[in-house]
């Protein structure tokens, strides 16, 4: 029962339609100290009855039939109160040791549960991700996962100290009087079944409520963030009047809740006092006729309040098992999707990759539908070579380069990397040889040393860090924060430009020295005198390395040793810079003529200023 | 994240109780002091009665079954009974008491908090972050109303029922009532200490616990940077380490609760062994009955629940303090733009705009603005142009009056503006944010919010005028259409529609637009021009420019530059000057026009589209057509 020890467990063993059996099968490892749990809970319950057995042998043989433990009375009274104090030592004991071993299960669960939901959902394919948004897939790693933890450590464990604790006593009574424990148990069923009927509703009502609240921070979330509209067109009162609303209804929602409460409970008592009363009343009798003793009304009547009333919230947790159980579907829908494979591929390489790249009528088609991403696209270039792509958005530049880290697989023709089958290749070595700096800079909420840092997998000194940074011109902006390296993104207002991420982004490629070079579009978001300082570094990064580009720019592509120019996923021209522009009449040299006239319309605008 | 950081911090802010704070509170239910009242006495009752009954086991066993007098026996039973039946009663009142007077004072708190915030200026939503101006009103006030309802009753309950049950005991015997009173302060004492132990470890979950939602939060947002850069192994053992970290605060949360009530129960205990062994010693000698005996194991085994109330409320109480001062502070915050009590209606804003030699700079921050002065005539159109934090919004905010200069004057009709009232400019102002906010409702709403009285078809006219009806008709619903949370639904340029169609229907004065500055597409942004320039007419307007159509249009270009301005003039006066406006304008004309010919995209919108060759050319005619409108 080690706090540190950390077990990952594989969730995907506990997918199955049953989910009672699923939520059993997510208890592996965890049975032993559950059913121990409940052990202890029985051996509390049974300390508790054992409690009002004693007082009914105190009672009854010791005052009444004068009999003795040792030789005096006095030092009889002391062994039956050590008895007491030893009794609640084992109740306490059992209830405390069955806390904690539910504590442990429900906790011990929840910290797997959530390790495997963070490392299952980073295997997940890009397509999977692109189509679910990240606040539902957030919702459910947090509250479901609450939901399942409770159920764990409240709701499981709950039913079964309930029943228990109805059991124990019951047999206990019956013991004492059978006729007695029988009619002590006339109108459980009758409380349950109104118990469940009640939560049931009290449930609902519930939501309602919170429904309403959800609404009422809707509206006040609104008028807080749009504090300059309301100001500027003067709407106050009608503010004030909405809001009021809103508030008003969720008073009302909660005054009905509190209401069903009202009455639930003083009626539930009636019933359940009710039912007290007759069995003392009867029990008195019985004891006024001799059919029963003293002691055993003294301890019939402290084992009925724990036989009886418990039962009344029954009801309450059996209607929260069933959250638990819709959490457990929810989470079932992340888990049973499949991952990517990183490390499957018939070969093994070794050394860093040539990077000779060749194409052969590659398609791509996604799995949803039969619209071709990209289709019939060959060509072929050399280790240190540069590739650039042209072309309007979803003409499939981005899909092509996707492709080599397999984030997608293709679906026809061939991909070559150094004469290999690239499906062959396992993904993980892949993405070890190919750095991407992205169009859109992603850098995480940790010390800017660590984001260059990220994923470079090896150790590396301060130097290596510095020198990359200097190369990818971010070293000086860097040593200007008040924290240096040690900034942390986002954090106290330090907020980096879309130019400053980019380049910190290619710092981080710089340390990580791959072969392959993908470069999507990495000066679209910054202005001009940044675009110049991140064309050096790229300059730099680029040489020695197979470099595929994606641009708009005709200024960015000219320099490639390839262009392809794209269009609806398919190559409608293949050449240099030079080759490209002798084609008139094609797509390249118009947008090469579009952007000389760009500088042509300005100087007439200007002209007519003047 | 730092942001929930902070507020998980402040959240956990206890405070100790001081008489001011104390009779403020108590302020709060001073109104429903019959409720309280009627609360107070049946929770005393349900507390009396709940000892009484165990005295009254104690009768049935002393009176009833050993003196065998069937007699005695049934009038108890109907005293018991009668009992039964009022305690039942008195659950009710006091939960219904209660519990909706909890509800009516957070309505009334939450009410009273909304009400003000609507007064203070933008200054104080400069300095305080939405989400903690949210907590204020939901989980302060939530706290504030459960302290002075469930608190009360809880600890009334506790306090009365520890009261009349040793009462009770001493009735029966007053030594070993003694003995039970020499526990209860040992046994409470026990109880706070835990729940205070407790509470820190649930403090440390409760932070891990957000560390961990930043983290799935961070690692599915950068997915693509992970899966590129082959950072899932080492990404799991950071995670492991968070979820370690949460696993053990919680768990240890969970044990010391586990061990919280036994540990009571116990001390009880030891009171329960001492009570039987002197009990039986007095049971020789008459002093007290088996039924005497068997009352006290009862009041002794059920004296956990009150200490453990207590213990609790004590412990919350901190908590709720400290979220009674935070409110209180708020609704002690007064708004730093008012009404002077001397204040005039502005008749109209069609008049003379002055600034004159105005200062302003933002709280703890450098100057914003320096010796400001700008004379706008009446029905002129002014362009705002330059950099990022150089004061365009600032000239804006001091025209709306959200805030007032620190240092110069601004006049409107030759009169300091400061001398209107605040209502009467407001009035006559419409203004389209850059990014423009809608409310959740649906689109005939959000218009009308412009002039709430006025019809259908006077909405209807408005999206005409500024161009937003066509597509409007194309929605689903028409007007009628939902447009989800501060209209996610619909995208940034049929957003920006609605908000000019609101701002006509407003028919005001006073024009302000700060225009988007991310990408809408060319239909949308024609729609959205046309729309400007029906706005504009006949009335003054100040806009902040990004777009070189609306540059053009101004009768006047200002460049500001580090709160001054840099240069102003008309659109070919300043090209010619070839100073920083030419430098602007230049950058701005090649990215127009790259984006109209679908050579370049603007980096982050996510409505970007399909551009194919042969749609650059119908592109370049409808920019030109745009243009020439």
């Amino acid at each position: 029962m080690s706090d540190t020890t950390t077990q990952y467990f594989d969730f995907r063993n506990a997918l199955t339609p049953n989910r009672l059996l699923g939520l059993w099968r997510m208890m592996t490892d965890f049975r032993f100290s559950y059913i121990a749990a409940t052990f202890a809970l029985a051996i509390s319950a049974l300390a508790k009855t054992s409690v009002y057995l004693l007082l009914r042998f105190f009672a009854d043989d010791v005052l009444t039939q004068g009999r003795m433990l040792g030789t005096t009375m006095t030092q009889t009274f002391l062994w039956i109160g050590l008895g007491f104090i030893l009794l609640a030592l084992i109740e306490g004991g059992g209830a405390f040791l069955s806390g904690r071993l539910a504590a442990y299960t429900a906790e011990g669960i929840t910290r797997r549960l959530r390790d495997f939901l963070f490392d299952h959902i980073q295997r997940l394919s890009f397509s999977y991700h692109s189509a679910t948004p990240t606040g539902d897939l957030i919702e459910r790693v947090t509250s479901d996962v609450d939901a399942l933890r409770r159920f764990f450590s409240e709701q499981a464990i709950g039913v079964g100290r309930i029943i228990l604790l109805f059991f124990i006593n019951w047999a206990a009574i019956l013991y004492i009087n059978v006729k007695l424990g029988l009619l002590s148990v006339i109108t459980i069923p009758l409380i349950l079944w109104v118990s469940l009927w009640f939560f049931k509703r009290v449930t609902k009502a519930y939501e309602d409520y919170q429904a309403q609240e959800a609404v009422l921070s809707t509206t006040l979330q609104e008028n807080l963030t749009g504090v300059r509209v309301v100001k500027a067109f003067a709407r106050q009162e009608y503010e004030i009047e909405k809001f009021d609303k809103d508030n008003w209804l969720k008073y009302v929602k909660g005054k009905f809740l509190l209401l069903m409460h009202s009455l639930f409970w003083p009626l539930s008592d009636i019933v359940l006092g009710a039912q007290m009363l007759f069995g003392f009343i009867y029990a008195a009798f019985m004891a006024i006729n001799g059919e029963v003793s003293v002691g055993d009304f003294v301890a019939y009547t402290g084992l009925l309040i724990w036989l009886i009333f418990p039962i009344r919230n029954l009801g309450r947790t059996i209607v929260q098992t069933s959250t638990g159980m819709v959490s457990y579907q929810r989470l079932m829908d992340i888990t049973k999707q499949a991952r990517e494979d990183l490390d499957g591929g018939s070969v093994r390489p070794t050394g860093a990759v040539r990077g000779e790249i060749e194409f052969k009528d590659v398609s791509f088609i996604y799995s949803d539908g039969t619209h071709h991403v990209i289709k019939d696209i060959s060509f072929r270039i050399k280790p240190g070579q540069s590739i650039a792509l042209l072309g309007s958005t979803g003409s499939g530049k981005t899909s092509l380069v996707n492709l080599l880290p397999r984030f997608h697989d293709y679906t026809g023709g061939q991909i070559l990397l150094d004469g290999v089958e690239l499906k062959e290749y396992p993904r993980k070595y892949l993405r070890e040889q190919i750095g991407i700096v992205q169009q859109e800079p992603f850098l995480f909420s940790r010390s800017i040393r660590e984001n260059i840092l990220y994923g470079v997998g090896r150790s590396v000194t301060q130097e290596e860090i510095e020198a990359a940074a200097k190369a990818a011109a971010v070293h000086d902006v860097i040593v200007g924060f008040p924290d240096g390296y040690n900034t942390i993104v986002g954090e106290k207002g330090v907020t980096l430009s879309g130019g400053q991420k980019q380049r910190v982004t290619i710092a981080r490629t710089i340390l990580k020295n791959p072969r392959i070079l993908i470069l999507d579009d990495s000066t679209s978001a910054v202005d001009t005198e940044t675009e110049a300082s991140i064309r050096g570094a790229l300059n730099d990064l680029m040489e020695q390395r197979t470099t595929f580009i994606i641009a708009h720019r005709i200024q960015s592509v000219m320099k490639a040793d390839l262009i392809l120019v794209l269009d609806k996923g398919q190559v409608i021209q293949k050449g240099n810079h030079e080759e490209l522009l002798a084609q008139f009449g094609g797509m390249y040299r118009k947008i090469y003529d579009i952007q000389t006239r760009i500088d042509e319309e300005l100087e007439v605008e200007i002209a007519r200023a003047n | 994240m730092s942001e929930e950081l902070l507020e998980l911090e402040e959240e956990e802010h206890t405070s100790k109780i001081t008489a001011p704070v104390f009779w403020r509170i108590m302020s709060i239910i001073k109104p429903h002091w019959k409720w309280v009242l009627g609360f107070l006495i049946t929770i005393g009752l349900v507390s009396g009665l709940d000892a009484y009954f165990t005295y009254l086991n104690k009768q049935i066993v002393d009176e009833g079954i050993r003196l065998a007098d069937t007699a005695v026996l049934i009038r108890i039973a109907w005293i018991y009974g009668a009992f039964l039946l009022m305690q039942s009663a008195f659950v009710f009142i006091f939960i219904y008491l209660a519990g909706v007077l909890g509800e009516r004072v957070q309505y009334d708190l939450r009410k009273m908090l909304f009400n003000h915030l609507q007064n203070l200026s933008l200054s104080y939503y400069a300095q305080n972050a939405v989400g903690r101006l949210i907590a204020r009103v939901t989980s302060d006030t939530g706290r504030v109303s459960e302290l002075v309802t469930w608190g009360i009753v809880d600890s009334v309950w506790a306090i009365m029922n520890i009261i009349t049950s040793l009462t009770f005991m001493a009735i029966i015997n007053w030594r070993l009532a003694l003995i039970v009173s020499a526990i209860i302060p040992i046994m409470v004492f026990v109880a706070m200490k835990f729940q205070k132990y407790i509470l820190v470890e649930f403090r440390h979950s409760r932070r891990a616990n957000s560390k961990i939602t930043g983290a799935y939060n961070e690692n599915i947002q950068g997915v693509r940077v992970v899966k590129a850069l082959g950072r899932e192994d080492a990404n799991l053992v950071e995670f492991q380490h968070l979820t370690t970290k949460m696993y053990k605060a919680s768990y240890r949360a969970a044990w010391l609760s586990a061990l919280f009530l036994p540990t009571v129960q116990i001390i009880a205990a030891v009171a329960l062994g001492a009570i039987v062994w002197y009990g039986g010693v007095q049971i020789q000698v008459g002093l007290i009955t088996i039924g005497g005996i068997q009352a006290f194991v009862s009041y002794l085994t059920f004296m956990m629940w009150p200490v453990q109330d207590l213990a609790r409320v004590y412990a919350e109480m901190q908590h709720s303090i400290a979220s009674a001062e935070r409110i209180f502070k708020l609704a002690d915050t007064q708004p730093e733009v008012h009404d002077r009590s001397d204040a005039v209606e502005a008749k109209t804003l069609l008049g003379e705009i002055e600034f004159d030699h105005v200062d302003f700079f933002y709280e703890d921050r450098k100057p914003v603005l320096t010796d400001f002065t700008l004379k706008v005539n009446p029905g002129e159109m002014i362009a705002l142009v330059g950099p990022t934090g150089g004061g365009k919004s600032t000239i804006v905010n001091l025209l709306c009056r959200f805030y007032e200069p620190g240092k110069g004057v601004i006049r409107i009709n030759g009169l300091d503006y400061t001398q209107y009232t605040l209502e009467s400019i407001h009035n006559k102002i419409g203004i389209v944010l850059q990014t423009p906010h809608l409310f959740s409702g649906t689109v005939r709403e959000n218009i009308r919010y412009g002039r709430l009285k006025a019809t259908d078809a006077e909405v209807e006219e408005a999206a005409k005028v500024a161009g937003a009806h066509d597509f409007i008709t194309t929605l689903e619903k028409g007007y009628e259409q939902n447009v989800g949370e501060g209209g996610n639904l619909l995208s940034v340029g049929q957003k920006q529609l609605i908000s000019l169609a609101r701002a006509v229907l407003a028919r005001p004065e006073l024009f302000i637009m700060d225009e988007a500055t991310s990408s809408v597409d060319t239909l949308t942004e024609a729609l959205i021009q046309k729309g400007m320039e029906a706005l504009m007419k006949g009335r003054t307007s100040f806009v902040i420019a990004h777009r070189l159509s609306t540059i053009r249009r101004a009768n006047r270009i200002l460049v500001i530059e580090d709160g001054k301005i840099a240069e102003q003039g008309t659109h070919a006066e300043l090209l010619r000057q070839r100073g920083h406006y030419y430098n602007l304008y230049t950058q701005q004309f090649r990215h127009e026009l790259e984006v109209q010919y679908g050579v370049a995209e603007e980096g982050t919108s996510n409505e970007r589209e399909g551009v194919t060759a042969d749609s650059i050319m119908i592109r370049r005619e409808a920019g030109e057509a745009v243009a020439a409108d």
